[in-house]
């Protein structure tokens, strides 16, 4: 893990990073930690006093639904994915980023350029 | 899960919860392991990535949205526990809040109950009342002002010709109380109702059984012999046995059919009275009234008018038509040449359209004002009792702030602190206030009862209904929040580390301060407020007590008779036979050994009143002689009877019989108004303003004024016309026992005669005189009671306050005056030290309360009798009370400081 490329997540990315990730596939809690880590390049650790208040935020919202079941290590762990809700929520919000970095690097490029 | 579902299955939420952290604890060991590290190691450095679990498991229940009940749940068990701690405070907070609580639910029973609750019909907002039902009984003269009473030729006219009401009903403003036979069966008191046949579907009153009155059995005179009754009349005599419909009920001579039950919980339309049986208003010639002259008669006016507004239409436009339409109508009902007095008097008469939702109520009149005095009252002594629990418990907060303390540590926000504190003020005040509805439910009554003596009860629902509750629940609230948000709010402003260290609080002035003695002060001025206010209604009731009455209230039996079941004949020369018992009974009683003097009449005391004007022959009318006269019809013995004197001329005698002379005898102030510088005796007069029959009385004799319907009345002129020229009238018969005899045998005596003279004259019930007169002033009575009870009460709950207080403090400030003691300060000095704050204290609150007295008992002036609002009496008295018991209550805990024993005192330190 490379300290120097930690960087704090803005607020709500959170909730869009665990639905990307769950959109894959049913999973639970410590693999998507270990999954957000390894899809970042290790630049990304998440921490679990925010993995699950956001997992149990994501459920009450009924964006994400939850089931017990038989887990890779034969412990029974709490598995989570996206229901209909949810996915269309993680589309628009997907584009909603999209559109957002692409207009923040458009100024930020435009300041740059005037800047030198 | 849906929230609900989510609340419930809390304890596998929480297991899940932490399975679910655990597998993550035991996935991230495991990777660990498998990296190389071992097992011991990889748990630690497990724990400490991981942090506090606790916290990640609360931040989750945060965001599962079921947070507040369950914290609500938590903060009420714990509230429960704290207040198991400190039984002594829980019990006192509480009697203070059931007291307080309590005493304002039962006076918002009764104003509920009398002023506020609808009838239970058919969308009662949609009635109007004509007139504002302000008048009992009936009257001839033409209306001149805001009509109340009407005839019933003016309900038949108004109803063919008005457009804004879809049904007007018509009732009859007096009740009968009369006796009722079932199937020939004894006769029993019944309460009679004379409606029209559209009453019970204007109002929109169903039949339970059968059918109610309609209007076919109104059509004409005698056209409906049909009764309905009510359900709980219904209940008690035929115990709910549907075959009741049909019975024959036979009421003053008169046989009717019951053709059906009203619904359950309908009693009538006044409020207060209690109608067993409604007949239709077309069999009014069956019930001897006097004055009336059959149903044709345009002005004998007695009908109370109610009417249900047709939708669309406004209370303004009917209030215009209606007013149109009566003058209309009544002009048509003066004739083709009307006097241009009449014409004048109906320029001014008027309707003036009310709510009719509510029905008419006596007890509205004579209990509005006095009800809204105590609400007043009964919330200033709550307001104080919330002062004295809000200063306990910011005593209580400064000792408990190592608990606080230690739970903002712990990660408790300010705002759950506050949360947890206000509930144990909203668990203290709702136990209050369960303790308060029962303890009004009982009260309401016993004040109703007190305030409305007699033989019979008030028949008023007085159990908490939905308003009721609802106001007790809103009180407990705002209760609470008085007392418990400023001391909750205290205890959460704290300094984390002296707060733990110190645990009980700091004691500098400013924590000791501006608050809990301004509430004191607050206290002792609502307690001089009251006191002062109980003073003037005492001293207005001793005022009303000591009123000359004109005749001698003691040793007198009143005996209510009731004639209509003895069939006498009135009307027709046979008259005479009812002149003759009357006659009888008078002379047999008069034989009882111990009693003085009898006489029958219609009026004794504070029973309503017979009035008209007069006009004598020869005397022109002037502002002072044209007012009305009260009458009565007396028995020879009545004057006697009554201790009225006589002072020219005679009294009623054996010559003055149904065909001699018509004869009156008038009072003092008649006498002086028609004749000031003359003797009346032997003059003529006749009744009414243009009598029909002029000159038809001669007066014989004069006597002393007396009151005739109140106590607070002013000079009233009077006239008396003997029984045998008025027979008939059965109502009072008077017994003046002498002083010392045995009245309970006097009262078995007389029964025995007046049954021996005839057995169907029934006794309704028996009073004294004296008890008529102190009932006529029972509402002012019970208000004096009433407002010295509470207005101690203040006082002791500000005294309780004050000691409670200066306890604490003197039990903070051992150590201090240890110092001082040790250092040679003397015992009185510090007596005084400590008294001298609590006299200014007394000193300022003393100031603001009767600036407050001074300021606002002005409104209560129409409430006092021959008193001023500004009474020094009652103020002085009052400032001297409070600063008394102030005094006491500060001296008794100061005394102990200068018991203090330095040595000890400074090493309990």
């Amino acid at each position: 893990m490379k300290t120097e490329d930690r960087f704090d997540l803005p607020q709500g990315t959170l909730d869009l990073l665990i639905m990307r990730v769950v959109a894959l596939g049913p999973i639970h809690g410590y693999a998507i930690a270990q999954r957000i880590q390894q899809m970042s390049r290790e630049a990304l650790q998440v921490q679990q006093g925010s993995l699950y208040p956001a997992l149990h935020r994501l459920e009450y919202k009924k964006l994400l639904a939850s089931n017990w079941e038989l887990s890779e290590t034969g412990r029974e762990a709490k598995f989570y994915e996206l229901t209909a809700n949810g996915r269309a929520h993680l589309k628009t919000e997907t584009e909603n980023w999209k559109r957002l970095t692409d207009v923040v690097g458009l100024i930020l490029k435009g300041t740059l350029e005037g800047l030198s | 899960m849906s929230w609900l579902q989510r609340l419930f299955a809390r304890r596998r939420m929480e297991r899940d919860l932490d399975k679910e952290i655990q597998f993550h604890v035991e996935s991230q060991v495991s990777d660990k392991v498998r990296s190389g590290i071992s097992e011991i190691e990889a748990r630690r450095l497990t724990r400490l990535e991981f942090g506090g679990t606790a916290q990640i498991k609360e931040d989750c229940r945060q965001s599962r949205g079921t947070m507040w009940p369950e914290s609500l749940v938590q903060d009420v068990r714990y509230g429960l526990r704290q207040l198991r701690k400190s039984p002594g405070f829980t019990l006192i907070a509480i009697l203070s809040l059931t007291l307080g609580i309590g005493a304002n639910t039962a006076i918002f029973t009764l104003l509920n109950a009398i002023l506020l609750r609808p009838l239970p019909v058919q969308k009662p907002s949609e009635l109007l009342l004509f007139g504002d039902g302000q008048a009992q009984g009936s009257t001839s003269s033409i209306p001149d002002g805001s009509t109340r009473l009407f005839s019933y030729p003016f309900f038949h006219d108004f109803r063919q010709k008005d457009a804004s009401f879809s049904g007007i009903a018509a009732v009859d403003s007096s009740q009968s109380a009369t006796k009722a036979s079932i199937g020939g069966a004894a006769y029993q008191t019944a309460h009679v109702d004379l409606v029209s046949g559209s009453y019970f579907s204007v109002l929109g009153v169903p039949a339970f059984l059968g059918r109610t009155i309609g209007e076919s059995d109104d059509v004409s005179d005698g056209a409906g012999p049909v009764a309905v009754a009510s359900y709980s009349w219904f209940q008690r005599q035929f115990n709910g046995d549907p075959s009741a419909l049909g019975k024959t009920i036979r009421i003053q001579s008169h046989d009717y059919t019951l053709v059906g039950v009203a619904r359950p919980g309908f009693y009538g339309y006044t409020v207060g009275q209690s109608t067993d049986l409604w007949i239709p208003l077309s069999m009014e010639k069956a019930f001897s009234r006097p004055g009336w002259n059959g149903l044709g008669d345009k002005f004998f006016q007695s009908l109370y008018l109610i009417g249900r507004l047709k939708p669309g239409v406004t209370a303004t436009q009917a209030s215009a038509e209606t007013n149109l339409l009566f003058k209309q109508i009544l002009r048509s009902y003066l004739g083709p040449q009307p006097s241009q007095r009449h014409l004048d008097e109906l320029a001014h008469a008027s309707i003036q359209l009310n709510p009719g939702g509510r029905g008419v109520s006596y007890l509205r009149y004579a209990f509005s004002v006095p009800l809204e005095i105590l609400m007043a009252i009964v919330a200033l002594v709550l307001l104080i009792a919330c002062a004295n629990i809000a200063n306990m418990l910011l005593a209580r907060g400064v000792a408990r702030t190592r608990e606080v303390a230690m739970r903002m540590a712990l990660g408790a926000s300010r705002r759950r602190i506050v949360l947890q504190l206000l509930t144990e003020s909203l668990l203290l005040a709702l136990l209050g206030a369960a303790g308060g509805v029962a303890l009004a439910w009982k009260a309401s009554a016993v004040l109703l009862s007190m305030a409305t003596p007699g033989p019979n009860p008030v028949p008023l629902n007085l159990t908490p209904d939905m308003p009721v509750l609802g106001f007790t629940l809103g009180a407990a609230v705002i209760t609470a929040l008085l007392f418990g948000m400023l001391p909750a709010s205290r205890a959460a402003e704290l300094e984390f580390t002296p707060a733990l260290k110190d645990g009980r609080g700091s004691s500098s002035s400013t924590t000791r301060g501006a608050l809990p003695r301004s509430l004191i002060v607050g206290q002792i001025a609502l307690s001089v407020v009251l006191l002062v206010v109980a003073g003037l209604f005492v001293r207005s009731l001793i005022n009303l007590s000591d009123v000359e009455t004109g005749f001698d209230k003691h040793n007198v039996l009143i005996f209510s008779l009731d004639s209509s079941t003895a069939n006498l004949p009135r009307g027709t020369p046979e008259e005479i036979r009812s002149v003759q018992l009357q006659e009888q009974i008078e002379d047999r009683v008069q034989n009882i050994p111990g009693v003085k003097a009898d006489g029958f009449a219609f009026f004794t005391f504070n029973q309503g009143g017979w009035t008209d004007e007069v006009l004598f022959q020869g005397i022109p009318r002037t502002q002072s002689n044209g007012g009305e006269v009260f009458f009565n019809i007396a028995g020879k013995g009545y004057f006697s009877t009554m201790g009225i004197q006589l002072i020219a001329g005679r009294l009623f005698n054996a010559q003055d019989t149904q065909m001699s002379n018509k004869v009156a005898v008038i009072n003092e102030t008649m006498a002086r108004r028609f004749f000031p510088n003359g003797s009346a005796i032997g003059r003529r007069f006749g009744i009414g303003e243009t009598p029909d029959h002029p000159g038809e009385k001669e007066v014989i004799g004069v006597v002393k004024d007396a009151k005739y319907s109140s106590l607070t009345e002013g000079t009233l002129m009077a006239a008396y016309f003997p029984c045998t020229q008025n027979p008939g009238f059965y109502g009072n018969f008077a017994v003046r026992y002498a002083p010392g005899a045995n009245w309970q045998e006097i009262v078995s005596r007389t029964r025995h005669a007046i049954a021996e003279v005839n057995s169907n004259i029934l006794v309704n019930s028996v009073g004294s005189l004296e008890e008529q007169v102190d009932g006529s002033i029972a509402t002012q009575s019970l208000i004096a009671r009433l407002s010295s009870f509470f207005g101690i009460i203040a006082v002791f709950l500000g005294c309780i306050g004050i000691y409670g207080l200066l306890s604490y403090s003197v039990a903070r400030r051992t150590s201090e005056f240890g110092v001082r003691l040790a250092l040679g300060a003397r015992s009185h000095m510090l007596l005084w030290m400590i008294l001298r704050e609590c006299i200014l204290l007394l000193a300022l609150g003393l100031a603001i309360g009767v600036l407050v007295a001074l300021s606002s008992t002005r409104i209560l002036k129409s409430q006092l009798y021959e008193l001023s609002p500004l009474d020094p009496t009652a103020i002085s008295i009052a400032i001297v009370a409070v600063s008394v018991m102030t005094i006491v209550a500060a001296w008794l805990p100061a005394r102990r400081a200068t018991k203090i024993d330095p040595m000890q005192a400074l090493r309990a330190e």
